[in-house]
């Protein structure tokens, strides 16, 4: 059974239920504590005819109170009367300094402090007025706990969008990176978003070579790398990449109460960018070397159209001969050689040469012989005396390992004479109408390789009508099948002898095909080199 | 530690423009909030922010810019962004910056706006 006062309490509190509602909506749209204490003091101050409020706040039992709204300035010097407790406190005071002190304990550890000093009235705070007090304190209590609900899921969807943010530039900064082939501008810009996505207050990245600092660049610029490196919280991420040690170092992480310890998230964001910029520099050397590979190679192809210049594009006509010739690179450049030079007196040599090797060395020499013959064939001294010139020449211009095998025929056309010399090269086969063989070996060592004054002896001979002289490199004996068999000088030989067609570029064209048929599918592995010759 | 953020501030009539240049970290942040907050408490309510002179932003220094525009949204004030580098209006967007305050491409757009 209620009594009369409390009818009279329950009546008069009735008739503030829209005052508390109303109060309500007020402190719960507060967007920060002080905002917060401040309304709940114009609120409180309508509903009990008081204007002395002064109310702080403590973050947490260690933490100093804060004012939050003071009317009395010496208010700060009541907080020593406030007990710190778990527990609610309303407590009269009969002070002239305040009637009325409060401690409201909040469920996050934090606390409220009031003081209320006299009503304006004069009179003391009533029981309806104590009742009304705990009834805003718990309105107070109610929208502290939305605000900081409020401020968890905002911090929530910060800390979900700033994930969102890091993700993003995780992929932006990958495809930024790999779009720069500068490797200062690759680092300068990784080091930056790992500064800023760590939220770290400074970074600094270091390149060294064995333990020597080769280079270093810091993020924000003007940064000391000596505060960096004696920071309290650090994180480091290295890699080592071609020989060098990478070495970034992330110093202090930002929040807005002081520098915290990264977190693992930093440390897995250090890493990607770590990676990215790993993956980055490997791309740029492969790109590099693509370019450079593609360089060679042109310049390769180029050497290769070079020396094609210097074989014959046309056999000269020969009255009364028929002359055909081959050229069959294994790689771009060879090191094969045969020409035809038609002479001032009416003659014509007949060259053919290998170079030992292959690729652009070989081609070198190659020029370097065909100039020789250029200028010393005009000259029209003796083939010895020639040949002695010439090897001269090579073996100045050469490695002790590159030499040149040559054979060199200067017919004249109307006798038929043949004057030659076989510097260390393959036999020259000379098939008489007859069908017998002669293998033409008369010379000396290969070009270039003594300079001794060694002689260079050479021969004379006659090619009748019906003869064929058969000139070739060492590419069509020592052509290689499958099981590594070789072509063979016999089976060459044989398909000399046996194969005699009219005209010069028939037997060539067949010869050809028989290695191919020989070889099948295996890669070509010497230059295929073949002079021809029917007196007819 | 030390860095090189600096801004620079100037009025046009009831407007206030900061130019920033740096990174907008814990530092930069602060130094722009208690510039702003300087004008803010003296009644003035529109803000451009020209980051012309910044690169970079980390989410501390976004959280001071939040706080900036949650104090104009209760003043009824406006911010506006100008000169924003890609990665920055990227940032911002998905930060949802702009749903509480805006983007302009010069200053006399942003002053525009406050009309």
């Amino acid at each position: 059974m209620t009594s009369k006062f409390q009818q009279n309490i329950i009546s008069k509190l009735s008739l503030q239920v829209a005052s508390f509602q109303e109060g309500f909506k007020i402190l719960a749209k507060a967007s920060s504590i002080r905002e917060l204490g401040r309304n709940f003091n114009h609120i409180l101050r309508g509903s009990i005819l008081v204007v002395d409020l002064n109310l702080f706040y403590k973050n947490n039992k260690n933490s100093n109170w804060e004012e939050i709204y003071v009317y009395n300035k010496k208010s700060k010097d009541y907080l020593k009367d406030l007990a710190i407790s778990e527990n609610f406190s309303l407590i009269a005071a009969k002070r002239k300094s305040y009637k009325i002190r409060i401690l409201l304990p909040l469920n996050d550890g934090s606390y409220f402090g009031l003081f209320l000093g006299k009503k304006l009235d004069g009179k003391s705070y009533s029981e309806l007025d104590r009742i009304i007090i705990q009834i805003f304190l718990q309105l107070l209590d109610n929208a502290y706990q939305a605000f900081i609900s409020r401020q968890k899921e905002k911090q929530l969807i910060f800390s979900l969008n700033n994930r969102v943010v890091q993700l993003n530039s995780l992929i932006d900064t990958g495809i930024e990176i790999s779009k720069l082939n500068n490797k200062k501008m690759l680092m300068e810009l990784a080091l930056e978003r790992s500064v800023s996505l760590t939220n770290a207050s400074a970074g600094l990245l270091r390149i060294f070579n064995n333990n020597r600092v080769l280079f270093q660049i810091e993020f924000p610029g003007g940064s000391n790398p000596k505060e960096i490196l004696s920071s309290e919280f650090q994180i480091e991420r290295e890699v080592e990449y071609r020989g060098l040690r990478y070495l970034v170092t992330l110093a202090n992480k930002e929040s807005r109460s002081g520098y915290v310890p990264f977190d693992e998230t930093d440390e897995i964001l250090l890493e990607a960018f770590a990676r990215q910029v790993l993956n980055a520099m490997e791309n740029e050397f492969l790109h590099k070397e693509a370019i450079e590979k593609k360089s060679i190679e042109k310049e390769l192809s180029l050497a290769g159209e070079i020396q094609k210049k210097l074989l014959p594009n046309k056999m000269p006509d020969i009255k009364g001969y028929d002359l055909a010739g081959i050229n069959i690179p294994s790689k771009e450049v060879g090191g094969d050689y045969y020409q035809i030079i038609k002479l001032s007196n009416g003659r014509f040599a007949l060259v053919i040469a290998d170079v030992a090797g292959k690729g652009v060395p070989a081609s070198l020499l190659v020029s370097t012989l065909d100039a020789c013959l250029e200028a010393y064939l005009e000259m029209q001294i003796a083939l010895s005396e020639m040949a002695k010139k010439i090897n001269s020449l090579i073996y100045k211009a050469s490695p002790p390992d590159k030499f040149i095998t040559f054979f060199i025929a200067v017919l004249t056309p109307k006798t038929g004479e043949l004057d030659v010399i076989n510097a260390g090269h393959n036999p020259v086969l000379l098939l008489r109408k007859n069908n017998k063989l002669e293998k033409i070996k008369a010379g000396g060592v290969a070009l270039g390789m003594f300079d001794m004054g060694l002689p260079f002896d050479g021969e004379k001979l006659k090619i009748n009508i019906g003869d064929r002289l058969f000139l070739y490199t060492d590419g069509i004996p020592e052509a290689m099948n499958r099981r590594e068999e070789e072509y063979s000088d016999e089976r060459m030989e044989k398909f000399f002898k046996s194969k005699c067609p009219k005209k010069s570029e028939t037997f060539i064209k067949n010869i050809v095909n028989d290695i191919k048929i020989f070889t099948g599918n295996t890669p070509q592995s010497d230059d295929i080199t073949a002079l021809y010759l029917i007196r007819k | 530690m030390l860095t090189e953020f600096d801004l620079k501030t100037e009025q046009n009539n009831n407007c206030v423009i900061i130019n920033t240049f740096g990174y907008i970290n814990n530092e930069g942040g602060q130094k722009i909030v208690d510039e702003f907050s300087e004008y803010h408490q003296n009644g003035l309510n529109y803000f451009v922010l020209n980051l012309e002179g910044t690169k970079i932003v980390n989410s501390i220094g976004i959280s001071f810019l939040i706080e900036m525009i949650e104090k104009l949204n209760d003043s009824n004030g406006k911010l506006v962004f100008i000169n924003l580098d890609p990665t920055i209006e990227k940032t911002f967007t998905i930060m949802g910056l702009f749903q509480f305050a805006e983007k302009a491409s010069s200053v006399e757009e942003a002053i525009n706006s406050f009309n």
